[in-house]
């Protein structure tokens, strides 16, 4: 019974500081505002303030994260949505996205080699490009830790969006497929709202490039961590 | 209240799909995971007509416009990794950055090479 109530205060507690981040967000408008950053602070906050442990919270969050499942199928609706243009741009967007999900995946698991880190820390790093849910799910089929996973993905999404503007002189990615397909396949959902901030376009390629991304990495992740690591 | 059910029932809706993916991974013994195998049959559910969007489509925004909600659980997890990123563990940062920042380049990189390539070919 008490677990009960405990778990209706941290589903409750949890959509309602989401919602005020949700707000601040909508006032910033930074990429560090995100909403799942200022929640997760704020949640962390609370449970360090009142000494409470991570297990006792996630009596009700487990309840949450249940429907990281659900969530993960619901991303078929965005992609749906743009099929149009998914048809008539098939190939630029696919071997784009594909060529990125390589690099990203094949680099991090080199790098974090050659540094040496444990195998645990370069299967959570692994999945870093794609979509929170999703690289979470991949982690946790590979062996890697899933809040590390995310906090990696955090990283991805909000440096992308910070030197997106120097990767596109540097490299003169001058059109919006190239630089929707870029910060999608780099930068997930938060690089996605920075394209949609340039162009709805920008951000409809984006949108399909971070969900087509999220599909490829959890295909070839698994058997580059078997030839690399 | 009805938008408010018609959400729940589409979530609920969902989560079938999830489990049939769930179902698959563990049958097939695959590597992908079984939500992302759930994406995949949703899209093609919905791009061969054998769904209606309208039998989604409630449940899936509200999911989608509030993603980051169902994973803020799982994100407060890194309340217990914190000594890892003090020392040696910054460079874990360094590298996600660096990987992140190849990613944009070979990918943009790519797709524009192609665009420009496929408009050639049209003219």
């Amino acid at each position: 019974m008490i677990n009960f109530f405990i778990g209706m205060i941290v589903i409750v507690g949890t959509y309602v500081i989401y919602l005020f981040a949700k707000m601040i967000h909508r006032k910033m408008g930074y990429s560090f505002t995100a909403p799942v950053i200022t929640s997760t602070i704020i949640i962390i906050a609370i449970l360090l303030s009142f000494q409470i442990p991570y297990e006792t919270y996630m009596i009700g969050g487990e309840w949450i994260n249940e429907l990281l499942g659900p969530a993960v199928v619901a991303l078929a609706y965005p992609l749906y949505q743009q099929r149009d243009i998914l048809k008539k741009l098939t190939a630029p967007i696919l071997v784009g996205t594909s060529v990125g999900a390589i690099v990203g995946v094949s680099t991090g698991i080199l790098l974090a080699k050659s540094v040496g880190f444990e195998d645990v820390i370069i299967y959570s790093l692994t999945p870093k490009s794609v979509t929170t849910p999703v690289a979470m799910a991949i982690a946790e089929t590979i062996g890697g830790v899933t809040p590390l996973a995310a906090v990696f993905v955090m990283i991805a999404g909000i440096g992308g969006v910070l030197f997106s503007s120097i990767v596109h002189k540097i490299f003169r990615l001058n059109n919006y497929i190239g630089r929707g397909v870029g910060i999608g396949s780099a930068s997930h959902a938060i690089g996605t709202s920075k394209a949609l901030e340039s162009s709805l376009l920008e951000g409809s390629i984006s949108t399909i490039a971070m969900v087509v991304s999220a599909v490829v990495v959890s295909v070839i992740t698994p058997g580059l961590v078997a030839i690399l690591l | 209240m009805l938008k408010f059910s018609r959400i729940i029932i589409h979530i609920a809706f969902l989560y079938c799909i999830y489990l049939i993916g769930n179902w698959i991974q563990v049958t097939l013994d695959l590597f992908v995971p079984g939500s992302v195998i759930g994406m995949i049959i949703l899209f093609v559910l919905l791009s061969t007509k054998m769904i209606k969007i309208t039998w989604v489509e409630d449940g899936a925004r509200f999911i989608v416009n509030n993603l980051a909600l169902f994973f803020v659980p799982a994100t407060v997890g890194i309340i217990n990794y914190f000594d890892l990123f003090v020392g040696k563990g910054i460079l874990l940062v360094v590298i996600v950055l660096f990987s992140t920042f190849l990613v944009m380049a070979g990918s943009g990189l790519t797709s524009q090479w192609m665009m420009r390539r496929k408009e050639l070919n049209h003219d």
